[in-house]
């Protein structure tokens, strides 16, 4: 009994080192800024010839050669970032029937003499776009409600699954 | 019998009978407040059934079964699913099959595409409640019960 007492000690020790280890790379809540919150890195490009045709509002023809060779989206138009020197939004088109045809994907950032391509993560698009598209200014139901409205179906007869399990199990009577 | 056992106490039932009332209005409060605010349709349905609970707390199990009867548990607990997966296929009948399962805005409650993704989220959250509401107080009425019927079997076995 006691030998069972210090493995279980030890066992959770050893589960909260694991959740220190995890939250150590989990970033500061809330900070929009931060790379997993704000763009997935996808690779770097050279500066040099691309970063004056970025100011020109052209999209450089290796950067869509490059975004098309791993799978992604072909970019449609590029934009200044406006404030910040070395930053650009580069648009996708998309062909969906009453929704917005483009849509800010990439972010391309200058560093040293490097171009530091990468993606917006879902969370940027969730909180602008989700009041223009949805007219609820609540970003968890619009979420929970319309985004993710199968998730919430099938959660909704995990419910009634249980529920009717419970019937089954307890109400030993003939009706229902 | 029953009612010779319970030990009657007038402060715990006058105040869970002013009590009651308000914790339904905010259990309809929070589950339409969804789209505005904090809420939505799994809290607001638990607080209703909370109310149930409450009830079954403060008076006995037969008084909360005559006032919502085992039917009427059974039709709504399956009745907020269906007008969940109804919505969902209005969408394909309205856009006749133009638009996926569940896409509120091709359903005509308003001409505004995006005011009626509101109005679909609204009756989505409604269905979520009464299902929730309807399913939380099965469970605690059918747990209650089977207690009941234990402790009926003991007392027959200690006579």
């Amino acid at each position: 009994m006691n030998r069972l007492k210090l493995i279980t000690l030890l066992l959770i020790i050893l589960l909260c080192a694991l959740f220190i280890y995890v939250a150590e790379d989990i970033p500061v809540f809330g900070d929009p800024n931060t790379p997993p919150l704000k763009s997935v890195e996808l690779f770097t490009l050279e500066v040099d010839p691309l970063a004056s045709l970025l100011n020109q509002h052209i999209v450089p023809e290796t950067l869509s050669g490059e975004l098309v060779k791993r799978g992604f989206p072909p970019p449609s138009r590029v934009e200044k970032i406006p404030d910040l020197e070395g930053e650009w939004n580069v648009f996708i088109a998309k062909e969906e029937p009453r929704y917005a045809k483009e849509e800010k994907y990439y972010w391309v950032k200058k560093e040293g003499d490097k171009l530091r391509i990468s993606r917006y993560a879902f969370v940027v698009r969730w909180i602008e776009k989700g009041l223009e598209e949805t007219a609820v200014p609540n970003m968890v139901t619009y979420g929970l409600a319309d985004y993710r409205g199968y998730d919430t179906l099938g959660e909704t007869s995990v419910i009634f699954t249980a529920g009717v399990s419970v019937i089954l199990l307890l109400r030993r009577r003939s009706r229902l | 019998m029953k009612d010779e056992q319970r030990e009657r106490n007038i402060v715990v039932e006058t105040v869970v009978r002013v009590m009651i009332p308000f914790i339904q209005l905010f259990a309809l409060y929070v589950i339409i407040h969804g789209a505005g605010g904090p809420g939505g349709g799994f809290q607001g349905g638990v607080v209703f059934a909370s109310a149930f609970i409450l009830y079954v707390i403060a008076f006995d199990l037969a008084g909360a079964r005559a006032r919502f009867p085992e039917s009427a548990n059974t039709i709504f607990s399956s009745l907020g699913l269906y007008l969940y997966a109804g919505i969902g296929l209005l969408a394909i009948i309205f856009s006749s099959g133009a638009a996926q399962y569940l896409n509120y805005g091709f359903i005509p409650f308003t001409s505004d595409f995006y005011e009626n993704r509101a109005l679909g989220m609204d009756f989505v959250e409604m269905g979520i409640g009464i299902t929730v509401m309807a399913i939380t107080a099965s469970i605690f009425f059918d747990l209650s019960q089977k207690d009941e019927k234990e402790s009926e079997k003991e007392e027959e076995e200690s006579k």
